[in-house]
């Protein structure tokens, strides 16, 4: 175990019996009965905790889990959960409309606020003369910047062994190789960016804000979906963006349809995905995809 | 001695006002020392109980014990605001674990508590009926005022105005029933609970309407461009909050600013509870933490060199009260000289004389007494309210 | 009468018959209320003794004079002294309500329901004396006076305070209720015009200028 692992399990060795003895007590050999926000800090749990954790995502696996709507009976679910985690920098807009107690609540991107990257994109509205009201939000996809990635790992970790501080020994053994493993990622994304070296890059959706600043990708994005063919607004609103990036690949967070993909083809674009992964996969892990994500991103430093 | 009482209770019958008068003098020096006690100590009980089980309160420097009363009590008096980055300093200190409070509104003459779900774990209250709130504009309301707004489950209850004319200021916002807590004969009975979001939405800092964007009517449009709509204060706000609208409540603004009234912190143990309190004294200017505890400790203490002082007076007025009685009595006799001569020259004995001037005594002792004994159980009865009316709210 | 040290009343022999009715006149301050306190036995001569039929009032207790006071002694007072707070039938049983040496009982409640008849009050039993007129307030004192069927009847200017038709009507009822009850009447009396309706008439005058009888 290297220092800074030791320096920080003795941090959770301090704080460890806070949250064990303020929150009702859990039977070690009861699995946590954990909620997550999205795939990648569900990921994360389930890597650390491994048996000793149930660990679910609510919303269905077809949606945008940023943008879930839940039902009461959906709350009622997250209200009688162990620990909630949460991905922070706003990602989740249903949080402000529900009521979950906040002593289960862990934002496993707190350490790192201030590296929240905000956006002046969407429609800003006021009321009347009393003054402009922004609607700046926050670019949520933290977890694309892999040294965020293990921060919020991290941020699991200590919430776990804060719960079930006589199961820290496992903790550790399982956090280690997935702290590895994300900081492995970010050293080969690093790579591919310095490759680049300012290449301009397209992205499809306004996902990629944190991989685009952690590994200085020159990339701008539009506001399209993969299932759906863009309008011809928004053909425009590309090809102007194009006169000013030239860009030859466009990132898509799943497969485009066809007709998109010849279309841009025509303009010169090609289509690589890099899915975030926000949502449950139909196949493969967290780590699994990215590796893929990054993969493809390789052919492009290639070509 | 039947006869006594008898000839005893005719008099007093045919005397009444002099009796009733009589009675309610005794009844009412008798009644108020034991009234006193039976308030003050119920009023220590109730202040106390809930203070002890606070650990700690953070609020706005000021006045303390507005700041315990309002927090724990819910008293009318409203301390300065904090915001919700004291929340946040209480939760990055890994010293305690915060509850905050928000307690600036109410719904008719209940207290809107806006607060989180831990509430309930930390004051072990449950639900008897329905569940608690999940969503945005849901309330849980205490037994009392279930049963004294006649509400239950799926009900609705509006927040009032602050004032009157407060015909610019916050909108009444129609919350919804989801829950009613158990019995849990403390403050907490009289109270509206909701999110804290939510009495941020009656506030005016959350709100929903109409997508900005898909506004038909052209007046509710006072400028737009691809960035930014600006709309006239004509756009249709919604005073409720249900399942078609709850996708429009957005908030403005940066919630870490957003006000509360108070914080419960819940230390891990003494040692958190110092270090904490510690940081607050030394660190911060314009906030306090306080131990509910020690500020109804002080208060009691006041209250009870006020009982000793009241108790004093009530012993000079109990003996004035006496001598009073004591000069009716005589005087009545005295009046009544002409009819015991007559009695004794009938051939009635001076002792039997006595025993109807006891009898008499008696009887309005009697009466007073049980004046006295039902009110007190009435006081008994009521007394949680009573308490809680003067000295709390 | 009065001397310098207190008041005298020498009364050398002074006798009543069986259901004589006398009237006692004389000055004010003579000594004829005195007499009826003698008595009755709630004062005691200093010298002498007093004695109804076989009874030596004078030489009984306090105690027992009051019980033989109650039983055998029937008052009729000038202001009637009835209590204001009773109705005429607790008025009339007052005496047996002040006194263990009398109890109430069916013949008791029968002798008040006959005499109230007798009276002509029948039928103001219960209400309370306030509402009679001055007439019937003394009849119904002689109703209390003669409740116990005493021997000795002691009226002290029952007339004094009603108008004429009234006194002749109370002293009316009163002879016929001493006579039907066999009782000695023995009336202080200012009420000259009625003095013939008496068997004797003692003027207390005598016994101020020191005159037996």
């Amino acid at each position: 175990m290297n220092r800074s692992n030791t320096n920080f399990v003795s941090k959770i060795i301090l704080f460890s019996g806070l949250f064990l003895a303020l929150n009702p007590a859990v039977a070690e050999d009861k699995p946590l009965n954990i909620y997550a926000v999205n795939y990648p800090v569900k990921f994360f749990a389930e890597s650390i905790a491994g048996d000793h954790a149930n660990v679910t995502l609510p919303m269905p696996t077809d949606i945008d889990p940023a943008f879930w709507e839940p039902k009461a009976e959906d709350v009622a679910g997250l209200q009688k959960a162990d620990m909630i985690l949460l991905n922070g920098a706003n990602y989740a807009k249903w949080l402000p409309k529900v009521s979950l107690p906040l002593f289960k609540l862990v934002n496993t991107s707190s350490e790192f606020r201030d590296a929240y990257i905000s956006l002046n994109e969407g429609v800003t509205h006021n009321h009347g003369t009393g003054g402009k009201h922004s609607h700046t939000g926050t670019a949520f996809t933290t977890w694309l910047d892999f040294s965020l990635a293990e921060k919020q790992a991290k941020s699991v970790f200590k919430a776990l062994s804060r719960k079930q501080p006589k199961l820290n020994a496992g903790f550790v053994q399982n956090f280690i190789p997935l702290q590895k493993a994300l900081l492995e990622l970010d050293v080969q994304l690093t790579e591919i960016g310095n490759a680049l070296n300012g290449q301009a890059l397209l992205g499809s959706h306004p996902v990629y804000q944190y991989l685009r600043n952690r590994y200085k990708l020159n990339l701008e994005s539009v506001h399209w979906e993969p299932e759906e063919a863009p309008t011809e607004e928004q053909w425009n609103t590309l090809k102007a963006l194009v006169a000013k990036h030239p860009a030859k690949w466009m990132l898509w967070e799943g497969v485009p349809v066809a007709e998109t993909v010849t279309k841009l083809e025509e303009l010169g674009i090609k289509s690589i995905v890099f899915s975030p992964v926000s949502n449950l996969p139909e196949t493969g892990d967290f780590l699994s995809i990215m590796n893929e994500n990054i993969a493809r991103l390789k052919t492009i430093r290639k070509k | 001695m039947i006869d006594s009482f008898y000839l005893a209770w005719r008099y007093i019958v045919f005397n009444r006002v002099k009796t009733i008068t009589l009675v309610l003098c005794i009844s009412l020096i008798s009644f108020l020392p034991f009234s006193l006690k039976i308030l003050l100590k119920e009023s220590e009980h109730q202040l106390m109980s809930r203070a002890i089980t606070t650990p700690l309160l953070v609020g706005a420097k000021g006045n303390s014990l507005d700041l315990v009363m309002n927090s724990l009590y819910f008293s009318k008096e409203k301390p300065d605001f904090i915001s919700m980055k004291a929340v946040e300093k209480v939760m990055d200190s890994y010293l305690a674990l915060p509850i905050p409070l928000y307690t600036r509104f109410h719904a008719r003459k209940y207290p809107i508590v806006g607060t989180t779900l831990d509430y309930f774990e930390f004051r072990q209250h449950n639900i008897a009926d329905g569940r608690s709130f999940a969503m945005l504009g849901e309330a849980v309301i205490g037994v009392d005022v279930a049963t004294q707004l006649n509400l239950k489950v799926g009900d609705s209850l509006l927040s009032s105005p602050e004032n009157l004319f407060d015909l610019a200021g916050v909108y009444p916002l129609k919350m919804t029933v989801t829950g009613v807590l158990k019995k849990t004969n403390s403050v907490d009975d009289k109270a509206v609970f909701v999110d804290l979001k939510t009495t941020w939405v009656i506030q005016g800092l959350g709100h929903g309407h109409q997508d900005v964007k898909t506004i038909q009517d052209s007046s509710d449009v006072l400028s737009q461009s691809d960035k930014l709509v600006t709309t006239s204060t004509k756009i249709k706000q919604y005073t409720e909050i249900n399942l078609d609208n709850l996708d429009s409540f957005h908030f403005h603004g940066d919630p870490s600013i957003y006000p509360l009234t108070a914080i419960i912190a819940i230390p891990q143990d003494d040692k958190s509870a110092t270090i904490l309190r510690g940081r607050y004294l030394s660190e911060q200017k314009n906030k306090q933490i306080v131990r509910p505890k020690r500020v109804i400790e002080d208060l009691l203490g006041n209250i009870f060199q006020i009982k000793e002082f009241i108790d004093a007076v009530v012993f000079i007025v109990a003996i004035a009260m006496v001598l009073a009685i004591f000069l009716v009595f005589s005087l009545s006799f005295r009046l009544r000289q002409k009819e015991i001569n007559t009695i004794l020259h009938l051939g009635c004995s001076r002792g039997t004389v006595v025993q109807l001037i006891a009898a008499e005594i008696l009887i309005i002792a009697i009466f007073s007494g049980l004046l006295c004994f039902s009110s007190l159980l009435v006081l008994q009865n009521f007394q949680g309210e009573i308490v809680h009316k003067l000295f709390i709210s | 009468m009065y001397g310098i040290d207190g008041f005298h009343l020498s009364i050398p022999q002074l006798k009543f018959e069986d259901a004589e009715k006398v009237a006692i006149i004389g000055p004010s301050g003579s000594g004829k209320t005195t007499l009826l306190k003698l008595i009755s036995g709630i004062i005691q001569p200093q010298y002498g003794s007093i004695s109804i039929e076989d009874t030596v009032i004078s030489q009984l207790s306090d105690a027992e004079r009051r019980d033989y006071r109650i039983s055998n002694i029937g008052f009729i007072f000038q202001d009637f002294e009835l209590l204001d707070y009773l109705n005429v039938q607790d008025n009339i049983l007052h005496p047996f309500r002040i006194t263990k040496a009398l109890k109430i009982d069916v013949q008791t409640k029968a002798r008040v329901e006959a005499l109230s008849q007798e009276m002509g009050i029948a039928n103001k039993l219960n209400r309370l004396v306030n509402h009679l007129s001055q007439g019937e307030k003394q009849r119904a004192a002689i109703c209390r006076a003669m409740i116990t069927t005493p021997k000795l009847i002691l009226a002290d200017e029952a007339t004094g305070n009603l108008d004429p038709r009234n006194k002749t009507k109370i002293l009316d009822a009163l002879f016929r209720s001493t006579d039907k009850n066999n009782a000695t009447l023995i009336a202080v009396t200012h009420d000259h015009e009625l003095l013939d309706r008496f068997d004797r008439i003692i003027d207390f005058k005598q016994f101020c200028e020191g005159e037996g009888i």
